[in-house]
């Protein structure tokens, strides 16, 4: 064991007194230290934005860390309702989507991987089809609305319910299991359902977090569909609010509010002396936070779905 | 033997119903979501407006003029030239830096380090276009920290986000910062499963780590890094429309525009549905000549293909 700590992994010298620190390793540490400070920095401003005194904030003295205290922007934008409707809303949107992706992944890649399955070859090319051809923006637009779902919050759901890749990617894991597994529960009775719910789902851990985490990342930060599909603000997702406030008013899209913010809001503002820049901050900080959270949680599974997914075939 | 047959077939078909009834549903969405749109796209051929089936009657067949409209316009040149632009640029700017990025973490010592560092770079992939496109523009305003930071150096900075020049950068860049560690997973997985033995023999006969590094890791990558750049030069007709839709305005529009924001803002927003359509799978048809070809060359040329 002891031998095993002083060895060295891959090029990377053990700890072995021997191995002295380098130039190498000062070049190293160097070039990691400036590519997280790159990394990291524009959030960081963001939330050191956010959290300044409001008049620190707007002559600019923000650079790294907060100057002064101030939770006002999360005060005044806790008011805007418009925002956390469209936040509940895009909560909404992340459950249903992944409660429908896992049905669709899995209830498509099991029977995939049962050899006594009809039309296997034909279901493979079905599937294959659609991830080399597609119908472009406008016809998937004329299907959602032709279906009736346009300013639906089904229209924001049901496109993106299932993914071609996900299914292939559960399919290939699920291969990978021993067969003796199946086998062995068939013997003793167990239904092809009983055999996927009691053995397989268990053993897909791994999968299924991977499937999870692209899920929640894509529907929470989708906007596109939104804005194609719907313009009712009701069902708006949270980026689709977000794009409004802090896209739209650069570019000039939207001229009928200065900031794309409710009156109250507004009113608010106005009596911190608070600059619209300073609540955008904060409501990207309160967007962006929670996907941020969890993410370093799926890390262990993030190698093993991209390893997955260049497997051929 | 007979007998266990007809068992063995009766449980295939118990069994393929049941299948069949877990897969319908699934099956019927990719059908309507996927496939209908397919069939959508002889829209181009017509001359469809809101309400009209796609088939049958009442459809006004205009065969290729959408297409010869489209190709002879002043957009489709401009459209070309900046998605390979574009992609060129990204190519260039974007392509080795996952690649460098893994071999320097694959050579940082400290186990915690590494994994921080690793963690902190896929940070961008999970901060969404909208948030990254604001936060940019937010930073480039007259008032932003970009335009701030330029006027410190002497560098007169007004209007950055209506500059022409620039948008290629921002936009390039941009995505280098969303993409590069994400991107470097796949390499950085592969170099974890370099036999050791191999650094191991090269140290005892005196090889340096940069050496190392240029003798077995950089031959042990060079199949993936092959097949990432087939599917880089087989994606240079594709572009980031979410980003650049974000991104950019009125001022910057000869830069910019690519197919998905020309058929966004001309014919989605504008109603030109049949127009729109016959552009979107022009691309799409080029693009699709050009997987092919850079995969065709490189199974001639190299031995590695997607296909």
């Amino acid at each position: 064991m002891k031998l095993n700590s002083m060895a060295a992994e891959g090029n990377r010298p053990g700890k072995s007194r021997l191995n002295r620190w380098t130039g190498f390793d000062t070049a190293v540490t160097a070039i990691s230290v400036v590519v997280c400070f790159i990394t990291i920095y524009p959030m960081w401003y963001v939330i050191s934005m956010s959290l300044s005194d409001p008049i620190a904030a707007a002559s600019g003295a923000v650079a790294f860390w907060p100057v002064g205290f101030s939770v006002e922007s999360y005060r005044i934008v806790a008011l805007d309702r418009e925002f956390w409707q469209a936040f509940l809303n895009s909560v909404i949107y992340v459950i249903a989507g992944c409660v429908l992706m896992l049905f669709n992944t899995i209830a498509v890649a099991y029977p995939l991987t049962r050899k006594n399955l009809w039309g296997r070859r034909w279901l493979t090319y079905y599937l294959l089809v659609p991830m080399y051809f597609g119908g472009g923006m406008i016809p998937s637009f004329i299907v959602v609305t032709k279906l009736g779902l346009y300013n639906s919050p089904w229209s924001l759901i049901l496109p993106g319910c299932y993914s071609i890749w996900n299914i292939i990617l559960c399919r290939t894991f699920l291969a990978s299991l021993p067969p003796d597994l199946s086998e062995a529960a068939f013997i003793d009775g167990a239904t092809n359902l009983q055999a996927l719910v009691k053995i397989y789902l268990p053993l897909s851990k791994p999968i299924i977090a991977v499937i999870l985490i692209y899920t929640i990342v894509g529907v929470w930060n989708s906007w596109f569909g939104a804005s194609i599909y719907t313009t009712d603000r009701d069902i708006q997702p949270v980026q689709l609010f977000l794009r409004n406030v802090l896209v739209s008013m650069q570019s000039g899209m939207r001229a009928d509010t200065q900031t794309g913010m409710t009156k109250e809001v507004m009113e608010a503002m106005a009596e911190q002396a608070m600059t619209a820049r300073q609540l955008r901050y904060a409501m990207i900080v309160i967007v962006t936070m929670p996907i941020l959270m969890v993410y370093p949680m799926f890390q262990k599974y993030f190698t093993k779905g991209v390893m997955l997914g260049s497997i051929k075939g | 033997m007979k007998k266990r047959r007809k068992k063995l077939l009766h449980r295939d078909l118990k069994d393929n119903v049941e299948y069949y009834l877990l897969m319908a549903l699934p099956l019927a969405f990719i059908f309507i979501f996927s496939y209908l749109p397919m069939f959508g796209l002889v829209i181009g051929f017509q001359n469809y407006s809101v309400g009209r089936p796609f088939f049958g009657e009442g459809v006004e067949w205009v065969g290729l003029r959408h297409f010869e409209k489209f190709v002879s316009s002043y957009y489709f040149p401009r459209i070309l030239k900046n998605t390979i632009v574009l992609n060129l640029m990204g190519l260039f700017m974007g392509f080795w830096v996952p690649i460098v990025f893994a071999l320097v973490v694959n050579e940082i010592r400290n186990g915690k380090f590494r994994k921080f560092t690793q963690t902190v770079s896929y940070m961008p992939n999970f901060i969404s276009t909208v948030v990254v496109a604001g936060m940019f523009l937010s930073f480039i305003a007259s008032d932003g920290i970009i335009t701030q930071f330029l006027e410190l150096l002497g560098i007169q900075a007004k209007s950055l986000n209506a500059n022409k020049e620039f948008f290629p950068w921002f936009y390039t860049l941009l995505g280098v910062w969303k993409n590069f560690g994400w991107s470097s997973i796949l390499y950085l997985s592969t170099l974890s499963s370099i036999d050791p033995s191999l650094y191991e023999s090269a140290s005892v006969d005196g090889a340096t780590r940069l050496k190392k590094i240029w003798f077995i890791t950089l031959p042990s990558l060079l199949p993936l890094i092959m097949i990432q750049l087939i599917f880089a030069i087989g994606g240079m007709l594709s572009s980031n429309t979410d980003m650049i839709l974000l991104l950019y305005n009125p001022s910057v529009y000869s830069t910019a525009d690519v197919i998905g924001t020309y058929v966004y803002r001309e014919s989605l927003m504008g109603g030109a549905y049949s127009p729109g359509t016959a552009a979107g799978l022009l691309m799409s048809i080029l693009s699709f000549i050009l997987v092919f070809g850079a995969n065709w060359v490189s199974r001639k040329k190299t031995d590695f293909s997607i296909w």
